[in-house]
């Protein structure tokens, strides 16, 4: 039997090349006051998937990392882990730069490479160099539609180290919730931004949801 | 400036006519005379008035003669007698107001000394309350009008909804779209009765139509049902205003039947009592929320029988499944088959099935299972797990996403994306049923058998589709505080694990014969140790034992076990041998020797306290309701007191 041995690197070559590897996003984002979120809870809870099972809830801790190279661009990395389910592998997460496209596109696209790790990647990221840049809790629910994921999320501040308990420390950063949709698929798929859009247009009243554009938001002082 | 007008006054020159003849000849009135004229007109004079006019006439007179504007009229006659002087004081009159008002309406024109403007003027009372009394009135009758036609209405609708049996067409259409998904396309109603929402991948589609049901033809029009069919039974007149059309491949009523039987010699067999043991209720009367729920189970029946052919023919086992026609024939045990079959019945077929007796029953419960492990493939497919934490892909299940980061292997990659078919999980379960049945037979055959030691077992109340667990004890009846021993049998699919009092664990097959051999092996060997136990109790001292004697014959079943007892002083001793197969032996020595006599070899005295040969206990002649009470007695009786 002389069949060639099939190492790792070449069946991962044969998938990225297959693109079955989900590594594009598709968002769109948008935000509700505290006041309104309960309407629109009710509302995806109809629209989602599995009715009868109530909201997913989550509480998250995310932290970004950015490393200088040799270039002057530094490469940002989350990493988030589940408060709420401590034995999940934590998520590594390289989110790229949203692609400057037309403005026919119904939402953002951006790569995004995810990696389950242990916990020992923050150990790993500093002695590779990179360094913590901000840090912050997120809670909220989540819900499905198909293959769109939807969550309406607060965040909240990471209360100083050695305060007691963690819950009773986190402060929110704003009297409001953040509503995303996304999707996760590999790269080419694009009819999936239509549905996204026509699923935004359902939600519209209560929430719009829509590009945002980032730069700009960079250059508000 | 006054413009000269000439006026010519004349008579009117036709006479009136009096009459016309027939022959068309008229026949003028003559015209009056002139004293019948002078009468007409002095009767015209009005002499009150006379008077003031000539005054007035007179000052006109002045003003006229400055003016040179004034009339040519030259009869200046001031007599108030002439017949025509008030008709002149008239017109002069008239004139002069006419040119008055020329001229103001000249100067009014230039609007440099008199300008024409609006007089206020008062608004009309309105009296509001008469309009509101008017409205209200008319409004009054209008509403009387539109009243009594409500009225009208709606006692015509009472009327009609108290004879008509049938509760309205949209009555019934809210009550069908509660329960059911309808949506409208073009002119009909179309309903979906599929499990399509709730996880199902099946492909034959469950739709079906909703209808305005025919009115009152069913009873009058339609032709005298058949004399032989249901002759003086009166089909029950469940009529509704709608009619539900189902595919026709889903009407009728199905059910997966589920047989487990023996070998049959002829395979053949086994395929006749399928049809014809289902309902025949197709009355075509049905209510519709039953008909549906029939059609939606049938479909059901269809998709998971259609899985379970698949998988017959894709799964390798030992033995092939057979899938003939609407049956799906699979081994579950040496000698035993589990037969599952799609019951549909139309009630179409006019031929009397004779139903020819079944060897087995239907086996209710397997069947649930089976609808148990389809609806939770549909659950499957729907709910998959979210990401924690929520920014990960969704998807993966949590050991995808854990076999990451603590390097799953291939190996172990693989094994996750093997799943068991609903075949298999079904055998299995048929199989763990058989084996408890088993398990069960065995456990109170010996119990009926052996009554010495009692053999108590407690099945737990929680088990599973493919285990249960029987906690058997064994304890002498009298004597349960002295000695019981405990075993723990778990009965799997395949295969039953004893654990034993002493910690072993013995793994059996599905033999029946190998538990019973086990639990006679641990009677008797309850029984030596049982007598240790009571021999602690009775001061008797316990001097050896061994649970599997090499001495005396080979045993064919385990083997033997036995034990020495010597009694307080130390004078007797008690040998049991117990042994599977042949039961208890009880031996009994005695020391000092009784029959001690000092020879060539074995001179002294003291030799005798060596202990006399064993004499046999004859046991069935013992007195005793059981083996521990007769050892019981028997170890009293030899304890002398001295």
């Amino acid at each position: 039997m002389s069949q060639p041995v099939i190492t790792a690197m070449d069946s991962l070559t044969a998938a990225l090349k297959s693109n079955i590897i989900p590594n594009q996003e598709y968002l769109l984002q948008g935000s509700v006051l505290d006041s309104a979120v309960e309407v629109l809870l009710h509302r995806l809870r109809g629209l989602c998937d599995n009715v009868d099972s109530g909201p997913e809830t989550f509480h998250d801790h995310e932290m970004c990392f950015s490393i200088r190279g040799a270039n002057l661009q530094p490469l940002l990395l989350r990493v988030r882990r589940a408060l709420d389910y401590q034995d999940m592998p934590w998520q590594l997460r390289y989110i790229g730069q949203p692609e400057i496209g037309d403005k026919s596109r119904p939402t953002i696209v951006r790569s995004s490479i995810d990696i389950g790790t242990s916990s020992t990647v923050v150990e790993f990221l500093t002695e590779l160099g990179c360094r913590m840049d901000f840090e912050y809790i997120v809670r909220g629910y989540m819900f499905r539609k198909g293959r769109m994921k939807i969550t309406v999320s607060k965040i909240f501040k990471v209360g100083q180290v050695g305060q007691g308990k963690p819950a009773e420390s986190m402060e929110p950063m704003s009297q409001s919730y953040l509503v995303e949709l996304s999707v996760l698929a590999p790269s080419g798929q694009d009819a999936i931004a239509e549905d996204m859009r026509s699923f935004a247009e359902q939600l519209r009243p209560l929430v719009q949801l829509e590009k945002i554009d980032y730069k700009r938001l960079q250059h508000i002082p | 400036m006054a413009y000269s007008v000439n006026i010519s006054v004349e008579a009117p020159i036709e006479n009136q006519i009096q009459e016309i003849t027939y022959d068309g000849q008229e026949i003028y009135q003559s015209p009056l005379s002139m004293s019948e004229s002078l009468a007409k007109l002095a009767q015209k004079i009005d002499f009150s008035k006379a008077s003031t006019e000539d005054i007035i006439k007179e000052t006109g007179e002045q003003d006229k003669t400055d003016d040179d504007s004034t009339t040519k009229e030259a009869a200046t006659f001031q007599s108030s007698l002439w017949p025509w002087d008030s008709v002149r004081n008239k017109l002069r009159n008239a004139l002069t107001e006419v040119c008055v008002l020329a001229d103001v309406l000249a100067i009014a024109k230039e609007k440099r000394y008199i300008v024409l403007d609006q007089v206020p003027q008062e608004a009309l009372e309105t009296k509001p309350m008469v309009q509101v009394y008017a409205r209200k009135k008319a409004l009054a009758g209008a509403a009387a009008v539109l009243l009594a036609g409500a009225e009208r209405l709606r006692a015509s609708q009472n009327e009609l909804a108290r004879n008509r049996t049938t509760p309205d067409f949209h009555i019934e259409l809210l009550r069908l779209r509660q329960n059911w998904r309808l949506k409208k396309v073009s002119n009909s109603i179309i309903g979906d009765l599929s499990y399509r929402t709730a996880g199902s991948k099946y492909a034959q589609t469950g739709m079906f139509e909703v209808t305005k049901a025919e009115e009152e033809c069913q009873t009058t029009g339609s032709p005298p049902p058949s004399p032989g069919a249901g002759a003086g039974v009166v089909p029950p007149k469940s009529s509704s205003a709608l009619r539900v059309t189902v595919p026709s491949e889903l009407q009728g009523v199905a059910y997966i039947e589920v047989l487990c039987q023996k070998d049959q010699e002829d395979l053949c067999s086994a395929t006749i009592n399928l049809l014809g043991s289902g309902p025949t209720s197709t009355n075509p009367d049905v209510h519709w929320q039953q008909k549906l729920e029939a059609a939606q189970n049938v479909l059901f029946c269809k998709e998971l029988f259609n899985q379970l052919a698949k998988e017959a023919v894709q799964l390798q086992a030992p033995i092939p499944h057979m899938v003939v026609g609407n049956q799906i024939m699979a081994t579950v045990l040496p000698g035993i088959q589990l037969i599952i079959g799609l019951c549909h019945s139309t009630g179409t077929d006019k031929k009397p099935n004779l139903t020819p007796p079944q060897k087995s029953e239907h086996d209710h419960v397997l069947e649930h299972s089976l609808h148990q492990l389809l609806r939770e493939v549909h659950h499957k497919n729907t709910h998959h797990p979210f990401p924690h934490p929520s920014s990960g892909p969704l998807g993966p299940s949590k050991k995808r996403c854990l076999a990451g980061p603590m390097a799953a292997d291939r190996y172990e990659l693989l094994e996750m994306t093997k799943s068991q078919t609903l075949l298999e999980q079904i055998i299995q379960q048929a199989q763990h049923f058989f084996m408890r049945l088993r398990t069960e037979y065995v456990l109170d055959t010996i119990a009926k058998e052996v009554k010495d030691p009692l053999i108590v077992s407690h099945w737990n109340a929680l088990n599973s589709p493919t285990q249960s667990c029987v906690k058997i004890n064994i304890m002498t009846h009298g004597y349960d505080s002295v000695y019981r021993t405990p075993l723990v049998v778990h009965v799997g699919e395949k295969a039953l694990k004893c654990v034993c009092r002493d910690g072993r664990v013995m793994h059996m097959s599905y033999e029946p014969q190998e538990l019973r051999d086990l639990v006679f092996c641990q009677i008797y060997q309850h029984q030596i140790t049982a007598v240790q136990g009571l021999a602690k109790c009775m001061g008797w001292q316990y001097l050896a034992n061994s649970t599997h004697l090499g001495l005396g014959a080979v045993e064919p079943l385990g083997n033997a076990s036995s034990c020495i007892l010597a009694s307080p002083i130390g004078d007797r001793i008690i040998a049991v041998r117990c042994e599977p197969q042949t039961g208890v032996q009880v031996a009994i020595a005695q020391s000092p020797r009784k029959d001690f006599f000092p020879g060539q070899l074995v001179k002294e005295r003291k030799w005798e306290n060596l202990g006399g040969s064993f004499k046999e206990v004859r046991w069935d002649k013992m007195e005793g309701k059981n083996f521990l009470n007769k050892m019981e007695l028997l170890m009293s009786s030899l304890t002398s007191s001295q």
